[in-house]
């Protein structure tokens, strides 16, 4: 793992960048998103090929890609984490403020 | 206080397909990068593994590797390795043990331009030692390896072969063979001496080793000597088998060759086939009673030409060289007769005996009436005068010196002489032109006193009537 993150910092920064903006905006965003049942066939096939990336059942090239495709997804979740917390915590301040 | 609803994640999924834009450049344009590092790095560390034909694929981050190790510990440590290459992920084991070479053979070759090593090794250290030696007994000529790698190798092969190449440096050309640990040579040595080089370096084998065949053949061992009467010369050129055989064949020479200035060109050499120095004084023997000629002598060899000095000489040597000769040696006699000098009248003559007499002396066996075989060129180039007078008598007079029993020495000169006249009536002289007499000690020229007198006093004189 750490030789993948050494080799594609650059690309996690990316999607680490891109987790943050999708979660800071997230935090305002009307709507309900994705429908519960898509999310769960999702977080399904996430799971699963988290497995299998794990386990390394998936030999070669895709198997390289299915690596690669985890690490970036774990980036950016955790990006997406940050984004709308630090914008829920902002936000949150900012109602605190005005209640005062 | 901002708490996190997990309804949030649901708004998280427009993300998911800029990210997907990344993955795929990024495993677009570094996918190639990630498997070339990772076969130069697995490259590198299997460096410290022995192994051949090492073939390494990556695909992604897995590896498949394929080669040949030496043994099954390098084998596993092997794979083990590239397994531990930081970011492989997979490694497929592709490898194998070397075959076993069964028999195990190996050779070195050597021709006019090249030194060929083939046949089995049993590693790269090995390989790389051989080379090396090959490479120091080239003498600059190309090294051609086609040697490939097996297991099975007898125990110190590696001293085995190496001694074995080192030989291959004494042969001209010739090859050197191991099969399994009987050691074979062919081939023809670069200088006399050679083999017998090469046969005592090979007690030096390690043990377990044995020479199954030495075929390895030495440049003919060549003496020669001429005699040119115009010169006066006995040009003796070649090789001797040591200093001590040289000096003996310098004073067997001086003996039989009274009248020749001695050139000695000869070295010394080893390889000499067996009663060289028996031979090669038999050979000068016979060429001394030639008035010109040449022996060459080369190996067991012995070819002797040129002109005898009268017809029943040229005889004498044509038969008599061969059983003079010590067994397993072959004589040809290549032997003319020199033309007859005109005939003389008898003052020449006895000047002419006069003249050889001085020069050289008739020797015979100590306190008997054998003469020498060293004197038989001195007799026949009296034996010549005398066909040149054949009207006159010669009185051939024996003396001796002063020591010893008056009678005795009075029959022992006049055996002597008479043992000089049977060579002359043998030679073709006839018999009633020839009057032994022995004088005993009673006509010295020299006093008694001395060894060196002495030695005058114990003669053969020639007196024409």
């Amino acid at each position: 793992m750490t030789y993948i993150v050494t080799f594609h910092w650059g690309w996690m920064l990316g999607a680490l960048l891109l987790g943050l903006a999708m979660g800071w905006v997230a935090v305002v965003q009307r709507g309900e998103g994705l429908s519960v049942a898509a999310f769960r066939r999702l977080a399904a096939l996430v799971a699963v090929a988290l497995v299998a990336a794990l386990a390394r059942l998936v030999p070669g090239q895709f198997g390289y890609w299915l690596d690669l495709a985890m690490m970036l997804l774990i980036v950016y979740l955790a990006g997406c984490s940050a984004g709308s917390a630090l914008r829920g915590a902002l936000i949150a301040r900012h109602h605190a403020n005005k209640a005062v | 206080m901002w708490t996190f609803e997990p309804g949030l994640m649901r708004k998280w999924w427009p993300g998911l397909v800029p990210l997907a834009v990344i993955w795929v450049a990024a495993a677009w344009t570094q996918g190639g990068a990630v498997e070339r590092d990772l076969r130069e790095r697995t490259a590198a560390t299997l460096k410290e593994a022995v192994l051949d034909k090492t073939r390494i694929e990556v695909a992604g981050r897995d590896l498949t590797l394929a080669a040949e190790a030496f043994s099954e510990e390098g084998r596993r440590s092997a794979v083990a390795m590239a397994g531990l290459v930081p970011g492989v992920r997979l490694v497929t084991d592709r490898t194998r043990l070397v075959p076993r070479a069964e028999p195990f053979t190996w050779s070195a070759q050597r021709e006019v331009a090249r030194l060929i090593l083939r046949g089995s090794v049993p590693l790269p250290a090995t390989r790389s030692r051989l080379a090396e030696a090959a490479r120091g007994v080239a003498g600059g000529v190309e090294i051609a390896d086609e040697m490939a790698f097996g297991r099975g190798a007898p125990p110190r092969f590696d001293a085995a072969a190496v001694l074995l190449i080192e030989q291959l440096g004494r042969l001209k050309e010739g090859q050197v063979q191991l099969a399994g640990t009987q050691v074979s040579l062919a081939g023809m040595a670069r200088e006399l001496g050679g083999r017998e080089a090469i046969a005592a370096a090979l007690g030096g084998l390690p043990e377990g080793f044995t020479v199954a065949e030495n075929a390895v053949r030495a440049p003919p061992y060549i003496f020669q000597a001429n005699k040119d009467p115009v010169a006066a010369t006995l040009t003796l050129s070649g090789v001797v088998p040591d200093n001590a055989s040289h000096a003996a064949l310098i004073a067997a020479a001086r003996r039989k060759f009274f009248n020749e200035k001695i050139v000695d060109n000869l070295k010394a050499s080893i390889g000499a086939p067996a009663n060289f120095a028996a031979a090669a004084a038999a050979a000068l023997g016979e060429l001394s009673r030639l008035s010109t000629g040449s022996l060459v002598m080369s190996d067991r060899t012995v070819k002797l030409s040129g002109d005898a000095l009268y017809p029943v000489a040229a005889e004498q040597i044509r038969g008599g060289l061969g059983p003079q000769l010590p067994q397993g040696w072959q004589a040809g006699a290549d032997i003319s007769v020199k033309p007859p000098a005109g005939n003389v009248d008898p003052a020449i003559c006895q000047q002419l005996f006069g003249e050889l007499l001085g020069k050289g002396r008739i020797l015979f066996e100590s306190g008997r009436a054998a003469i020498e075989r060293d004197s038989v060129g001195l007799l026949d180039n009296l034996v010549e005068v005398a066909l040149r007078c054949p009207q006159a008598t010669l009185v051939i007079a024996g003396h001796t010196d002063a020591d010893g029993d008056d009678q005795a020495n009075m029959a022992l000169s006049e055996r002597r002489a008479k043992a000089v006249a049977d060579y002359l009536a043998k030679a073709g002289i006839a018999a009633d032109h020839l009057k032994p007499v022995g004088y005993g000690r009673s006509r010295p020229v020299a006093s008694n006193d001395s060894e060196d007198g002495k030695a005058l006093n114990r003669r053969i004189e020639f007196t024409v009537e």
